[in-house]
């Protein structure tokens, strides 16, 4: 699972950083704004209160955004695991800063509480959706582009990207490094606004207490940094099913994806 | 009830192709402007073009600044994420290359008082393209 989910992110990656320079180089018209859901958000006050699409975004910004709602519901935040190119991008730039750093977890040099951890990504991230939906709506344009690290990594010196814009995604990768994974964490508006259907989400990975060995290994290798091994079942919103949890286990059966009803 | 790891990626991308394909029922134009009134007996044409360099709502309406005084354009509508416009015309009094010629000619910007060139290019008309984006 971890080969196919790599395979995955590769394919997106390279998907959308062709897509980012052959725009550049002014061989095709698409962006790679086009293919992003967040667009849709982004554009749905607009949609529904002048029946017009916000600026360059789409019915297929809002399609892909209907769509991953949807798969929010069925399978939490797997979009992030397996679809996301920044997400994919941080967290092979996050093992990297594990391995240089020597870092146990995926918390990085920062080992917050349970409790903080979610307080700090709540408030974060909504102030970042609130600012970035507030300013899209009131202005009609889609402001959050200089900013958008997805925006900035891919789009090879888009419109809108400015030279301050590299320093924010120079400081989210130096951040990166130190806490990996901090945008997705911390910051994602995307992330912020899938919670809501990522919460109920139908699938979930449980733990067997008769097979769990409460070695944490678990804990270790989830890039979300949750605590897999103190849960009998994992309900976290942040969980992206991406099986790095059931890879380092070192005892089959231990950890099980589920749905619920039949037997238990 | 136990679940196959599989299932994850079958939905992504199950997810992913419903999106890609629901998109044409979302379908919305960018920009709508009447330009003309069209005559009662005219027989009007729509040419489709996609142009390069209309990629959002502020181009798709300098686009059709470029129609407006047209002689036998009507409306144009335009449909910014997918770099396309829908002149309706009178071929009567217009053609599809006058309005091809306009769009592509020089674009007056009002905030510096220049003209700008090369801002919009026709790449595909009615199913014939012109040249590379």
């Amino acid at each position: 699972m971890r080969r196919l989910r790599t395979a995955f992110q590769v394919l997106v990656v390279a998907a959308v950083a062709v897509t980012g320079v052959r725009h550049a180089l002014g061989w095709s018209m698409t962006t790679i704004e086009k293919y992003c859901p967040f667009g849709g958000l982004e554009t749905a006050y607009a949609l529904v209160t002048r029946q017009k699409f916000t600026c360059a975004a789409g019915e297929l910004n809002l399609a892909l955004f209907l769509a991953l709602i949807l798969l929010t519901l069925l399978a939490r935040k797997a979009f992030c695991g397996w679809v996301c190119p920044l997400g994919a991008v941080l967290e092979w730039w996050g093992r990297l800063g594990r391995r240089w750093l020597r870092f146990s977890s995926f918390d990085g040099w920062w080992r917050p509480s349970d409790r903080t951890r979610k307080v700090l990504q709540t408030v974060l991230r909504s102030v970042v959706l609130a600012a970035v939906l507030a300013a899209t709506w009131a202005t009609g344009e889609l402001v959050f582009r200089g900013y958008d690290p997805y925006y900035i990594l891919f789009s090879a010196h888009g419109h809108d990207v400015m030279f301050w814009s590299y320093f924010i995604l120079g400081g989210l990768l130096a951040l990166g490094l130190a806490m990996p994974m901090a945008w997705c964490k911390y910051l994602c508006p995307l992330g912020a606004a899938l919670w809501p259907a990522s919460k109920p989400g139908l699938l979930r990975l449980r733990r067997s207490p008769d097979h769990c060995t409460e070695c944490g290994a678990c804990d270790d290798a989830c890039p979300q940094s949750l605590p897999v091994s103190s849960v009998m079942e994992v309900r976290s919103g942040e969980c992206t099913l991406c099986f790095e949890c059931t890879a380092a286990c070192p005892v089959a059966g231990a950890l099980e994806l589920r749905a619920p009803g039949g037997k238990p | 009830m136990r679940v196959p790891p599989w299932t994850v990626p079958l939905l992504v991308l199950l997810c992913a192709a419903l999106g890609l394909a629901g998109a044409r029922f979302l379908v919305r134009p960018s920009v709508v402007l009447d330009l003309a009134q069209a005559p009662s007996d005219a027989d009007l044409r729509t040419t489709v073009l996609v142009v390069g360099g209309l990629f959002c709502v502020d181009t798709a309406e300098r686009a059709a600044g470029q129609l407006d005084g047209l002689p036998g354009v009507v409306r144009f509508t335009a449909y910014a994420s997918r770099n396309r416009a829908e002149v309706l015309y009178d071929p009567a009094v217009a053609t599809a290359e006058t309005i091809r010629k306009a769009i592509e000619g020089p674009v007056y910007d009002k905030e510096t008082g220049e003209f700008l060139f090369g801002l919009y290019r026709v790449v595909e008309a009615d199913g014939v393209k012109y040249s590379a984006p």
